[in-house]
């Protein structure tokens, strides 16, 4: 019989800590070499939010009757700052995790991982937090730059909710990464997902709340993505910028986001350890 | 010594689903698939002792890459099992991957838009390699692989060599107990193999790695490895010395005898009939005499003594040579014919 003499490790917490850093800085190193690709973003966001801030423009000012006032509990100032901070926040918290990992499975490469002492769904999460630096630094600071002098946009209410926008977008990353992982996941069975991921971004601009804020919807749909986790992606992070969320209503607001970052999380390890049971790798 | 892997009765299935031909075959793939099973690696056992270097061989399809990945708890297994110093690969892969490095020739596990030496320091983060180690392993491999030169590329700019060189240092920066190669030759030119062998020679001795390493190269087993393991299906065909294999009935030498004079072949043959002797076909009619003759014979039957002393009561000899069998043929015997000669049964 073979003797022990490969003995159970684990990684101490120092150590630990130092690795996710590492993870983190090769994303953000990985990304500042392919930053080119990101000028021509800076400049369609802004195209973006330069649209959508004109079609508001024009349905504000074609019922003069409401003007200064409302549509849909928001005023026209307020509406354009919704588009520019949703767009904003996009252009941070938004990575390609499903697309990455469904390459990798399809390629086999996804090998090369699962010979290394590590979670793959851990790592990924901090090479998107990596990705999320990057962007922060390199996209989203030129794309403010240009867009909120160009939109006269406001900063919030009350200068607390800097923080709590900036908290609810951090975990609109970990929420939208722990979305694709499972997205991802789907790859092990399916193949070929780009169908797939193609429906998700479609219907993710509108469920997120970053194509129209949802108070343009009748009763019944708010009350539906109240109850989905993908509010959490967009109109959380920028409804409490607008001041729109306030004591009970904010910490409600935050706390169910963590909770779906939590359980997609969760989620994410089951589909996982469901596929790693069932794969067979492509590729010699 | 108790070996350090021990493989029982390992077998991996694979779920195909096959493609009828044309447009309504692949109308009527929708609504019934043909479904098949592929039986890759078939009742697979055998057991590696610490330290020894094992070549895996077999051609393309035999089921080598699907026994590394059970080996490195890549894969589940069908049936059977596999354990490591102890451990289960697949079940505690964690644990287990600390302490085995894996090179797939046709894979890198560098970061591939980076300068290799970032790889190494993530490499050295996850394994927890302490910083004097760090500098020792990374002089160590830069003596014999010279990988300094190219530390500060980045991968995606590497020669398929260069690259071959940083996953071989990558795979044993953390001095793994175990090392598996899947093919690490693969598209190599003739000075990079060597490179990669001599690498893998020093590797072994100097930090005492037990090593399997897959191949179709055949030289890369003669020049590293002393006992071979052969696939074929999926079926383990021989396991055994590399020299018991050679020495087997079944494997010829090759005795070619120049002549001072030209001699016909019936003449030479008739002089050596009670001797277990094959003649390689020379040109020309058995009746036209030749300078040049080739005999082939076992080991275990004769000797190359023998026959020259036979040869020599009748004619003058000028030159000759003697031959080992090429490994290659050895194999491709054992493929055709499936021959497993028993080495205890060979003297
Ligand atoms: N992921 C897979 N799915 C289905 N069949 C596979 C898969 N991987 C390998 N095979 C088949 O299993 C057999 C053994 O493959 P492999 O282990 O890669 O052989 P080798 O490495 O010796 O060339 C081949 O017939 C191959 O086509
Ligand atoms: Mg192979």
């Amino acid at each position: 019989m073979t003797e022990l003499v490969l003995t159970p490790w684990r990684r101490d917490r120092a150590a630990t800590l130092r690795l996710y850093v590492g993870f983190v800085r090769l994303a953000f190193l990985k990304f500042l070499a392919y930053r080119l690709r990101y000028y021509t973003g800076v400049v369609s966001y802004t195209v973006f939010v330069a649209g959508n801030a004109y079609l508001y423009r024009a349905l504000y000012a074609s019922r003069p009757e409401a003007a200064g006032a409302e549509i849909g509990g928001l005023t026209l100032a307020e509406m354009i700052t919704y588009i520019a901070v949703a767009w904003i926040g996009r252009s941070f918290t938004f990575n390609n995790i499903d697309r990455m990992l469904a390459m990798q499975v399809q390629q086999g490469e996804i090998a090369m991982q699962l010979i290394k002492p590590l979670h793959p769904q851990t790592v990924m999460l901090f090479e998107a937090v990596g990705e999320a630096a990057f962007r922060l630094l390199l996209f989203t600071l030129p794309i403010m730059v240009v867009v909120v002098p160009l939109f006269d946009i406001h900063g919030p209410p009350d200068p607390a909710l800097y923080g709590w926008t900036l908290l609810s977008f951090a975990m609109a990353l970990v929420l939208g990464s722990q979305l694709n992982f499972v997205v991802g996941c789907l790859a092990f069975d399916l193949k070929n997902i780009n169908g797939v991921i193609r429906a998700k971004h479609i219907s993710l601009d509108f469920l997120s709340g970053v194509l129209i804020p949802f108070t343009f919807f009748p009763g019944w749909f708010q009350t539906l993505v109240a109850w989905l986790p993908f509010q959490g992606l967009s109109y959380v992070p920028v409804t409490i910028y607008l001041g729109k969320r306030t004591g009970g209503d904010l910490w409600l607001a935050l706390a169910l986001q963590a909770l779906w970052a939590v359980a997609l999380f969760l989620f994410g390890r089951l589909m996982w350890n469901r596929a790693m049971r069932r794969v067979t790798l492509q590729g010699g | 010594m108790a070996p350090l892997i021990t493989v029982q009765r390992l077998t991996k299935d694979y779920h195909l689903t096959d493609r009828r031909e044309g447009v309504l075959g692949g109308m009527v793939d929708l609504v019934r698939p043909q479904k098949r099973m592929l039986r890759a690696v078939d009742d697979v056992s055998f057991t590696i002792d610490p330290g020894e270097m094992v070549g895996y061989i077999g051609a393309n399809g035999a089921g080598k890459s699907t026994t590394i990945k059970m080996l490195t708890g890549i894969l589940t297994p069908t049936s059977g099992e596999v354990r490591v110093g102890g451990l289960v690969p697949y079940r505690q892969r964690q644990s287990y991957t600390r302490h085995i490095g894996v090179v797939f020739g046709q894979r890198t596990q560098l970061w591939w838009d980076l300068a290799v030496v970032e790889s190494f320091r993530l490499l050295q983060r996850i394994y927890e390699v302490p910083e004097a180690r760090y500098r020792e392993q990374m002089t160590f491999f830069n003596e014999l692989l010279g990988i300094d030169e190219f530390l500060h590329q980045p991968v995606r700019k590497l020669s398929l060599g260069q690259r071959m060189r940083c996953d071989l240092a990558a795979a044993l920066l953390h001095e793994p107990r175990v090392l598996f190669l899947d093919e690490p030759t693969i598209g190599l030119d003739v000075v990079a193999k060597e490179n990669v062998r001599g690498f893998l020679r020093q590797a072994r001795e100097q930090l005492g790695v037990t090593v399997i390493l897959t191949t179709h190269d055949l030289t890369d087993i003669e020049q590293l490895c002393r006992r071979i393991i052969i696939i074929d299906h999926g079926k383990v065909m021989y396991n055994g010395l590399l020299e018991d294999l050679r020495r087997g009935p079944g494997h010829k030498l090759r005795l070619c005898l120049d002549l001072a004079e030209p001699v016909a072949p019936a003449e030479l043959q008739a002089a050596c009939a009670h001797l277990p002797v094959e003649w390689a076909e020379t040109e020309g009619a058995d009746r036209t005499p030749v300078l040049r003759h080739c005999a082939l014979f076992s080991r275990s039957e004769t000797n190359a003594a023998t026959i020259l002393a036979a040869v020599l009561a009748a004619h003058r000899l000028r030159d000759m040579a003697l031959t080992e069998p090429a490994i290659e043929d050895v194999v491709r015997r054992i493929y055709r014919e499936g021959l497993v000669p028993a080495p205890e049964a060979l003297g």
